[in-house]
């Protein structure tokens, strides 16, 4: 058929995680496709890919506010006397200074040789109780990787898996505050950003945590609930006028900023070096994987995460493998990449090799046989509002 | 005159192929393009890469691309000839597939060489029961 041909290229959206046997669906999956979303799976879980018209989902959450199913991602309570120790041993990035109701992150997991085991953000819950939120396609993983440490160093920990028992929704946009009060969690208002408040109420109804954040680059703010809370809260912000959005407007929105996807853009043979992802502070030591970033600090990296942006007027899209070339040599690979609703051309992220790093230089990349003109980029895409 | 099946539209002065594209015939040219059912699965489609004009293309042949932002996909002619013209308005409004795929999202034309190859394609009731036949 028509489609068939989409099949030989690698989709973001379609790729099962390695060893992942269960298949998840969001547990609002009826009400998506009530909502006339298109479904699909990410990261092996069934959810909502877009609305219509992922391209207007986008705009809306740039100049006004739209509201995301992000019941995918995965959350795990890390609770005991020993919890902030083994925290403390497992991620790069100082939290001694760290507060109650303030999030951490993104920080990561690094394995050994200071590759991702994923990028996470920490949630200070107070009274020795913790939580994070991880990829969907890392639960299993890092469930077991806090497991795993828990023993080795004999922690007094319990590591509880929450993903199935909460949804979560994302409320971005410039208007996501108005959306908020107009929804009566005023208290949520004074939240400022990467704080969180626990044990709110909706309509009688527990609400478990509201956090000022998001993964757009725009104001906004995250909801972890019950399913049937989430659902009256999802349903009761569209009639509000906040547009739903999916996950294909979700990726665009975060390449537009910079912000990198687990198992495209970084994985456990990527460094937060290589990717110039500062999820470590440079004064701390003894973690796992400190010793493989010093020393690659010392050396130098190899190859480096940089922007793509393609010239003006080109519409097609570089995509994850794709070739960076510089005259008749190739200097680097796309690892993620889209077309820019706001920019109205295609950008993509890769990695190149550390010689041709050079921000502003001329590249082309190869796209079925063709060399398109871009431009080496930093980030972010657009300018943050 | 249309028709629509479980939502998408069919139109009635052309054929269709089963790769979901629409060939409507002008004399001894056949316009070419990708069905409503097509570019509702494609969603936005944001890039479009056209053939050249006068290339002689054989039946069965990839001609065209349509990406959109979920993925890519081929545009194949069901019908040999020249391409006696291609939409270059979709160069820099390939949106207009979306909008408007049996009219201004039209793709390419084509001189048709062999017209028995007209017989293989599918009338719109035909086309109507594959989409059926695929959503059941």
């Amino acid at each position: 058929m028509f489609l068939v041909k989409a099949k030989r290229f690698s989709m973001p959206f379609s790729k099962l995680p390695r060893g992942f046997m269960k298949m998840r669906e969001v547990p609002l999956l009826n009400l998506h496709k009530a909502l006339g979303a298109s479904l699909g799976i990410f990261a092996g879980v069934k959810t909502a890919m877009d609305y219509g018209n992922a391209l207007e989902e986008h705009i809306a959450v740039r100049n006004s506010v739209g509201v995301f199913d992000i019941t995918h991602m995965g959350r795990i309570a890390i609770k005991g006397p020993d919890a902030y120790d083994l925290l403390n041993y497992l991620v790069p990035k100082d939290i001694s200074k760290s507060q109650e109701g303030r999030m951490i992150g993104p920080t990561a997991f690094l394995n050994e040789k200071a590759g991702f085991k994923d990028d996470v953000m920490l949630y200070n819950m107070g009274n020795d109780n913790w939580m994070l939120v991880c990829n969907a396609i890392n639960i299993e993983k890092i469930y077991s990787w806090l497991k795993q440490w828990t023993q080795k160093i004999s922690a007094r920990v319990t590591i509880e898996n929450l993903t199935e028992t909460y949804a979560m929704l994302a409320i971005q946009g410039p208007k996501s505050a108005d959306l908020i009060s107009t929804l009566g969690f005023e208290n949520a208002l004074d939240l400022k950003h990467l704080q969180f408040i626990t044990d709110l109420e909706y309509k009688g109804e527990k609400v478990f945590l509201i956090s000022r954040s998001g993964w757009t680059g725009e104001d906004g703010f995250e909801i972890i609930a019950k399913p049937n809370v989430a659902e009256c809260i999802l349903k009761e912000a569209i009639k509000k006028g906040a547009r739903p959005c999916g996950l294909i407007a979700r990726d665009s929105l975060r390449l537009e900023m910079g912000f990198v996807l687990y198992d495209n853009d970084i994985d456990e043979n990527t460094t937060p070096l290589e990717a110039r992802y500062w999820v470590f502070t440079p004064s701390k030591t003894g973690y796992v994987g400190y010793e493989a970033l010093a020393k690659q600090l010392e050396e130098g990296v190899k190859r480096v995460k940089i922007g793509i942006r393609m010239k003006k007027g080109i519409r097609v899209i570089p995509r994850r493998g794709y070739e960076i070339v510089v005259g008749n040599k190739t200097v680097g690979k796309v690892t993620s990449g889209t077309f820019s609703p706001i920019l109205r051309r295609s950008i993509a992220m890769g990695y190149v090799n550390s010689t041709h790093a050079l921000m502003g230089l001329e590249v082309k990349v190869i796209i079925r046989g063709k060399k398109y003109p871009g431009k080496l980029v930093d980030f972010p895409f657009i300018k943050k509002r | 005159m249309s028709m629509e099946v479980l939502g998408y539209k069919v139109v009635s002065d052309r054929k269709y192929t089963k790769s979901d594209e629409w060939v409507k015939i002008e004399n001894d040219i056949a316009i070419i393009g990708i069905t409503d059912y097509a570019q509702r699965k494609l969603r936005n489609i944001v890039a479009v890469e056209l053939p050249e004009i006068n290339k002689e293309v054989r039946a069965g042949e990839s001609i065209a691309v349509v990406e959109s932002i979920k993925t890519i996909a081929d545009v194949y002619t069901p019908i040999s000839g020249i391409v006696t013209e291609v939409n270059e308005v979709l160069m820099d409004r390939p949106e207009l597939i979306n909008d408007d795929p049996y009219g201004e999202g039209w793709i390419v034309k084509i001189k048709i060489k062999d017209r028995s190859e007209l017989e293989k394609l599918l009338t719109p009731e035909q086309y109507a029961e594959l989409i059926k036949e695929r959503e059941h």
